[in-house]
Order: C-alpha cells, then structure tokens, then sequence
C-alpha cells in the first residue's frame, strides 16, 4: 500500500516536472515550432468572458486545421468561480482563459497559481509592458455613461455625473446591480478611488465645495446621492443598452454599459452613444487579460490561441483580432492603428482602473452599496 | 429448535419496526444531501469566513442584507403557497370530483404552467406589463396605452402573480392524486346519511386530503422562497431583493462566505415553518384511502355553475399556458426584440451560420453543442427520473409505513431540505463536496454522474412528496394479509405498494424528468463545457443578447416537457383502471 503510493506520488512528481520543463520551453517557442505539437494535442479549451469567442473558434480552425478550439462564453465572475472549483477539484478545464474582471483575477486566480502568465514572444516588444504584466491584457474594455443619441442628436444631454443626482435624472439613470457584476463594482469603487476629481466635479456643478454629510468622502457621497436619486438596477448590459439605446424614444434614460456595445445598434435598434464629455470622467476602462491555466492539458494548441487572439502581422491584426477591432474597445498591440470610428484612447476620458488598487476597497465599497439599497 | 424460533421471531420485530431500513433510507438521505449541506456550513465557520455571520446577523448591513430581503422571502412564500393551495386546489375539485366541461382539458393544462420556467414566464409578464420605469422596449399593455403603474410592472405584486401561475400546478398535481383516490365508500356513506356537498367536501374530503394539502402548501412554500429568476428579473429594477437574490448577487461578486450564511439561514427558516407543518400532518389520524374494495364516486353536478366555473379555471390555464407560449414563440422568430409580431424568421431554428447576422451562430438544429446539449439533457433527465422515483419510493414508503421515531422525521426533513436550498447553492455545495477526490473515490466534477447524483437529491423532495401523499393513502391492510401469508419486504413492496402508488410515483418521475431538463440554478454551476444542458446554454444565449437562440432552446425543453407528460398521462390511465370515469 505505502509502496504504491509512493510509487504513485513518485510518477506523479516526474509528470510534474517534465510537464513543467516542457512549459518552460513552449514559452519561448514562435507558432511554427508550436504548431505541430498543437495539432498533436488535437484540440483546445478556451474559456472566454465574450460571446465574440464563436468568431474567433471558426477563425482560428480555419487558420490551423486539425485543432479543434472549443470556446465557451462564460462571465468573468462565474469563470472565477468555476476556475476555483476546479481548482479544488484537481482537475483542468480550460487551457486558455480570456476574462476581465482584473481585480479579482489578479487575488483569486493568478496569486493562488490557477492561472499563469504568458506573452507570445511574437508580439512582447509590440505590447506596453503595464499591458504585460501580471497578465497579457488583449484590449481594453469600458463600463462608461452612454446615451440615446437619436432623442439627444446635439450631444450627450449629461456634462457632470454630478447631474445624475438632481432631481432631472431621478429614475432614469440605468445600470446593472453593482452587487451582481463586478465590472460594475469596479466602476463605483473607481469612483471613490477619484474622490478629489469628484469633489471638482461638485464644485463646477454646483458653484460650491461640497458638503459631505457624513459620507468619508466625495465618491461615497455621490454613490449615496446616486441610489437616493431613484438609481434603476437591473440585470445584465443588454437591459441597459435596450434601456438607453431603444430607437424611438422621447425621454430616454442614460446608464453606464459598455461603449464598444454601440456596435449592435444597427442589429437590435439602438441609438446608444457615448457621454464622452461628462465631468469629470465617463466612467472606467480595464482590461481584457489572456491567461494560460496553471497546467493546461493541451500547453501548446494554448499558448496557440493567444498568439492568435493577438492579431496577426496584417494591418488591422487579421482574423484573430477581427472580432475586437470594432469602436469602444482599445487593442493593447501598439502596431495596430485605433479603429476610426471610435474616440481614440488618448482622448477618451475614462479613468484606467488599477486592478491592484481597486481590489483593496472593493468589498468596502460593496458592502457601502449593500447599505444603500 | 428453540433457537431458530427466537431468531425468526427477532428478526421479524427487527423488520415490523422498519429500523433496517429507515436506517438504510436516512443513510441514504444524508450522504446525498447532510454531507454536502455540512460541508457549506464547515466553510462559512472558517476563520476568514466566520465574520460572514455577524456582517449577516447583526453588522450595519444586516437590514439590508438579511432582514428586508427575509421580510420579502416570507411574504413571497406565504402567499404563493395559499395561492397555489386555493388554485391547484379548486382546479383539483373541478377536474377530480366534477361535472365541469372538459375536465380533462382541464386536466392536461393544468399540470402544464409548471414545465414552463419561472424566468420564462417572468419575461413574458414583462412583454405584457413593462412600463417605461427602465426605459427601452415598453409592454405590449403600456404600447397599447394603457398606463401601467410601477407597482404592477416590477415589484411584490408580479413576483407573486408569476410565481403562483408558476407552482400552482405542482399544488393541482399532488392535490388530484390525491383526491383520485379518495375512497367512494366514504362519500356514498354521507350522501346516504344525508350529507349535502359542501358538507361533504368540508366532512370528508378536506380532511382525508388534508395530508396532501399541506404538502403541496410546503412544496409551493419553498419552491417560492427559493426561486431566483423571477424576483430577479422583475424586482430588481424596483431593488426588491429575496434571500435567493441575495445569495446569488453575494456568490456572484465573491462574496462566497456571506451568501453561503444567507443560503444556511434560507435553509433553517424554511425548515422551522416545514417542521411546523409536517407536525399538523403527522399529528393527525391517517386515513387509509385506498382499500381493497370501493370504487368511484359519482361526480358533484355543478348544475348552473358548470361554465362559470369552466371560464374561471380557463382564465387562470389560459394566462398561464398559452400567453407566456405563444410570447415566447413569437420572440424565437422575431429577429428585434421591439416588434414581437412582424418581421418573422426562421434563421434562429434552420439558419445555417451566416457571418452579418447573430454573430455567425447558426440555427439551433445546425448548433453542434445544442445538438450535444440535447442528448445530455435527454439522458440526464431519464437517469435522474429513474434514481429519483427509486429513492423517492423508499423514503415515502418508509415515512409513510413507521412513521413513528426520529428516524421517520428525520426522513422526512431531510428529504425536504433540497427544497429550501437554492438551488445555486446546491450547486456549490456539490462542488465543495464531490468536486474533489475523497478516498478511493475519483473527483466527480464534470461528469455525467455528478450531474445525475446532484440532481437526484436536489429533486428528492418531489418524488418523496409526491408518492407519499398516495402512500400514505394505501390500505395498510392489504400489506399486512400479505405479510401474514408470507410475503418479505421487497415482495410486498412489489406486488402491492408499488402497483398502488403507481399514480403518485410516475407523477414523481415525471416532475423530476420535467424538472431537471428544463432547470437552471443547479446546473449552471455543475455544468462544465464538456457537459453542456440545454437550459444553461439557453441562459447563456439570453445572457448574451441572443434571445431568439434562448427563447427557441426553451420551445424545445417545452415540447419536451409537454410529450413527456402526455405520454405519461397515457400509460397512466392504462395503468390504473380503477381511475376511469
């Protein structure tokens, strides 16, 4: 019995170890030293926050046939917890994980070693290295103030979020339940985390420095402002944008949802555009990370994937990045020019989250959420 | 010579008394459910999970973590069970002991609302009476111009009405078998003795049915506390929260400790009512109902009330059936959700993949992992109706036969606790504990057995419920001329307590098969890619903004559902000749 389990521990730790070296070396390999151990391994699990991962599966079988890509759209916040789960399981799922939600991928995945780091060598020196490290960010997404733009056609009819708590706007502000999604989450504890910018904010609205009224500071006072003024919640971005961006509308409501979602209008009758312009800040901009799993089953076809997510070497990045190269979202690869209809980053006024930062106020601003409901 | 008499005798006490089995049953019960529940409690007493009990209980946020919601929870529950009781109930009486026109009509649709999911209906109530509170699309009522206020359109009042169209046919289910069986030779007594019809009903038939009544009370109580999709869907944009919102909204943000002490208190509250009510049952005396002889009462004539009544319970099918069928046709075929009725494709069925529209997914019939989905729910839900009815037939055979001893109640509890647990909870539960390897035992998480093993316990409650209520009702006696000519244990249970409870267990198997192909909170987190069900993938679609794919996926699990319970209304009726008019 002792001798078999030892033996067994025995064989498992030389798997370990080869498995390890053998990663090692994947790492530094270009795709066409990868390519025929990925068609060995045959096929290739990809769990992916975006539904745009149906795209990239008929792309990438296309471009290297005998792979089979098994991609499933799966919201950050569950693939947490199904990555934890299988985690404790001892068993791995997915080789490629593609997930936002940086601010709890970074605690719950990468520091506890279910997920790993990896950057194609391909396109290292064609990344910024803030978009390297911890993780590979793919893009960048957004969670800003958008509106009807059909009902407002001279512009954004909001010029301070400030305004989102007078009584013009009360129950007609739209967002999804802080409480129910983390990019939402995230979005309110920037809003504490820029409290001074708020509190600028206040004083240009309201000709007055603001008076906090027992809140620790301006973003938890605008927070609070925010839910007294009838703030409606519901329960995904699609209610939002149908909210907000409905064609035909006489007063429309305005919300916080995702700017590049401005690429369905055409396809589900929405007017929805971005408020741009809003003081201080439209809302926040974060990235979508590409991760290998800790020990994927298939190292090669996996680190395959996210070279190929990365874009190719044609202009707008090839099929790999199709997908993503639409207006509202911001492709990490700084050889790629920014898609022309969009407000190009260096103008767009969102705040960058810092993953790490958020993540030390995040509960707190949760449970200050939970109080105001 | 001695010897073996005393043994034969020992072991026949040993029997009498049920207390081999009971202890198989309850053995049973806890390693498919206690072990998984304790193991949710072990984890929220960690040490950095432990303070989730006084940020619930008593910190700043508690009111609004815990107690608001819990007032929500209680109000949900108490008034969809009544609700469902006095529905399913009075449909019950019309289809069951009436002259009422097209009772079996009646019959059919009424056990239909039931296969329809809650967030389906849901959605479709917000077709119908969506206001302009959240902007977008407004309800075909408010496009009509009618002015639909707040509280109709979001909020308590349409949780309440959706969730009691929703369960009422659980209540109509247990509350017919249940009165199918009551013996004629009762009624017939009253009527020579006198008796009018109310008195009847009042006299023999509420008390003999009683039994049946509270749990079909019970099983609606805590389906309505722990359903999630519909509070979610039309309370949250007025921020109304239940328990189950709240559990989900904790565990969806990480918040894993809290929402599992959410998901504990969810479970001891609604046990303590449970409890409560098992007490009034088992209190009482029973009532064999099915005996050797008797056979069926004549119907009540409901003379000058005959359509009247006809239109009410056509009123409450009709609105419960049909309007949320047909809105969920129509927007599988609608290719914008803003106009329900014109533009009609057939793409989301028969589309093959075409890149300038959906995103490139094609129809469902050319959709591989919908294709797979489908055999894994078929099977799942076969497998699950087969493990369930099995385990199922031995707790209620067992509670019903030595229902005196902690074990019974223990039973009995225990049998009912998936019930009062969230389902998503459920789910993580089973994660935590088949998830890992435990002993000789290899990691169950992504198999097909962690599917059916989750699942049978999950739906326990419906098959226990359900066959004991007509259990309960089997003539003791005919069990015992058995046992006295020499029948063992598995001979009885197969020649005369199975034939008998026939009705009640298939009616188990199939809420269980209908249960599980069309369920969503346990298996969105069991499920793994390489196990897909066709629900999580329809959720998924709706998720995703693809309500065309979701809403034709739930056509399917519909039609399903709907075959499933037809064929079984057959073989029935085949079955139980003692049932026909």
């Amino acid at each position: 019995m002792t001798f078999f389990k030892a033996a067994r521990l025995g064989a498992a730790g030389i798997l370990l170890a080869s498995a390890a070296m053998a990663d090692g070396h994947l790492s530094e390999m270009g795709t066409e030293e990868l390519l025929p151990l990925a068609q060995a391994e045959g096929t290739v699990t990809v769990y992916s926050f975006t539904s745009r991962i149906g795209k990239v599966e008929k792309a990438f079988e296309e471009a290297y046939p005998g792979i089979d890509l098994q991609g499933f759209d799966i919201s950050s916040t569950e693939q947490i917890a199904r990555l934890r789960a299988e985690a404790q399981a001892g068993i791995t799922n997915a080789d490629v994980i593609y997930i936002s939600d940086t601010p709890v991928v970074l605690t719950e995945l990468l520091e506890t070693g279910i997920i790993a780091r990896y950057v194609p060598p391909r396109v290292a020196e064609r990344v910024a290295p803030e978009f390297q490290n911890p993780l590979l960010a793919q893009r960048l997404s957004t969670k800003v103030l958008m509106y009807n733009e059909e009902a407002n056609p001279n512009g954004a009819p909001v010029t301070n979020l400030w305004q989102l708590t007078m009584d013009e706007w009360s129950g007609r502000v739209v967002m999804v339940d802080p409480l129910q999604r983390g990019d939402y989450l995230d979005l309110m504890t920037e809003i504490v985390l820029r409290s001074d910018e708020m509190a600028a904010a206040y004083e240009t609205q309201f000709g007055a420095a603001i008076n906090l009224d027992g809140a620790a500071n301006a973003g938890e006072k605008f927070i609070a402002d925010l839910f007294a003024n009838d703030v409606i919640l519901v329960g995904s971005t699609d209610d939002v944008n149908a909210a907000i961006g409905a064609l035909g509308q006489d007063n429309p409501p305005v919300g916080f949802t995702s700017y590049s979602d401005r690429r369905d209008n055409e396809e589900e009758g929405w007017a929805l555009q971005v408020a741009n312009g809003v003081e201080p800040a439209p809302g926040i901009i974060f990235p979508a990370v590409l991760a290998l799993s800790a020990e994927p089953n298939n190292p090669a076809a996996a680190r395959l994937v996210i070279d190929f997510l990365m874009g190719d070497e044609s202009e707008t990045g090839g099929p790999g990045l199709a997908p993503f190269y639409v207006a509202g979202d911001y492709v990490t690869r700084t050889d790629i020019p920014p898609h022309p209809d969009a407000v190009p980053l260096d103008d767009f006024t969102a705040w960058r989250i810092a993953p790490a930062e958020t993540a030390t106020i995040r509960a707190e601003i949760g449970d200050l959420i939970l109080t105001l409901q | 010579m001695a010897d073996t008499a005393m043994g034969g005798q020992g072991r026949r006490v040993f029997f009498r008394q049920g207390t081999v089995l009971k202890a198989l049953v309850l053995g049973l019960l806890i390693v498919l459910i206690v072990l998984p529940l304790i193991k949710t409690v072990l984890f929220t007493l960690q040490p950095d999970t432990i303070k989730a009990w006084s940020d619930v209980l008593t910190g700043r946020l508690s009111t609004n973590l815990f107690y608001k919601p819990l007032a929500n929870t209680l109000l949900i529950g108490g008034v969809v069970a009544t609700g469902c009781v006095l529905l399913g109930g009075f449909l019950a009486w019309l289809v069951v002991m009436t002259n009422v026109p097209f009772r079996k009509t009646i019959g059919v649709m009424a056990t239909l609302p039931f296969m329809i999911p809650s967030f389906a209906a849901a959605l479709a109530w917000g077709s119908l009476f969506r206001n302009d509170r959240v902007g977008g699309q407004v309800g075909w009522l408010q496009g009509m111009g009618f002015d639909i206020p707040n509280w109709l359109a979001w909020g308590m009042v349409p949780t309440l009405i959706v969730l009691t169209l929703h369960y009422f046919s659980l209540a109509f289910t247990i509350i017919a078998a249940a009165l199918a069986t009551v013996n004629s030779d009762l009624v017939e007594a009253a009527q020579i003795a006198g008796a009018k019809g109310r008195r009847i009903l009042m006299g023999i038939i509420l008390p003999v049915t009683t039994p049946a009544l509270v749990a079909a009370g019970s099983l609606c109580f805590a389906g309505a506390v722990s359903n999630f999709a519909t509070p979610a869907l039309l309370g949250l944009p007025v921020r109304m929260q239940t328990l189950s919102t709240r559990l989900f909204g904790m565990i969806e943000v990480g918040q894993v400790g809290r929402g599992y002490v959410i998901g504990i208190l969810l479970v001891l509250i609604s046990g303590a009512l449970l409890w409560a009510g098992n007490r009034i049952v088992s209190g009482r005396r029973s009532y064999a109902t099915i005996t050797g002889k008797g056979g069926r009462a004549k119907r009540f004539d409901l003379r000058g009330a005959r359509w009247p009544l006809f239109a009410v319970a056509m009123v409450i099918l009709l609105s419960s059936t049909v309007v949320p069928v047909i809105v969920l046709t129509a927007s599988s075929l609608a290719p914008s959700s803003a106009n329900l009725f014109s533009g009609w494709t057939l793409h989301y069925w028969f589309g093959q993949s075409d890149p300038s529209f959906a995103q490139g997914i094609p129809g469902i019939a050319y959709n591989e992992d919908i294709v797979r989905a489908l055999a894994i729910t078929l099977a799942l839900g076969l497998a699950v109706a087969f493990t369930g009815m099995i385990v199922g037939l031995l707790a209620s055979y067992t509670t019903a036969r030595f229902r005196e001893g902690w074990m019974s109640a223990a039973i009995t509890q225990i049998s009912f606790l998936p019930l009062l647990v969230p389902g998503i909870a459920f789910g993580a539960a089973y994660i935590a504990y088949l998830g890992a390897p435990i002993g000789p035992f290899p990691a169950l998480y992504g198999t097909f057995a962690l599917l059916v093993i989750a699942a049978t316990a999950y739906l326990l409650p419906f098959s226990v419920q359900t066959g004991r209520a007509v259990i309960q009702q089997v003539g003791g006696e005919l069990e015992e001329s058995a046992r006295i000519t020499g029948a063992g244990f598995l001979r009885r249970l197969a020649a005369i307590t199975v034939p008998l409870a026939l009705r009640g267990l298939f009616a188990g198997g199939i809420l269980i098969f209908v249960k599980i192909i069309r369920d969503l909170s346990l298996v969105v987190l069991l499920f793994t890619p390489t196990m897909p069900v066709l629900s999580v993938l329809a959720y998924r679609y709706a998720s995703e903004g693809f309500g065309q794919f979701a809403n034709a996926i739930t056509v399917v699990i519909l039609f399903l559902s709907i075959t499933a319970t037809l064929i079984a209304n057959r073989l029935q009726s085949k079955s139980q000749p003692w049932l026909q008019n």
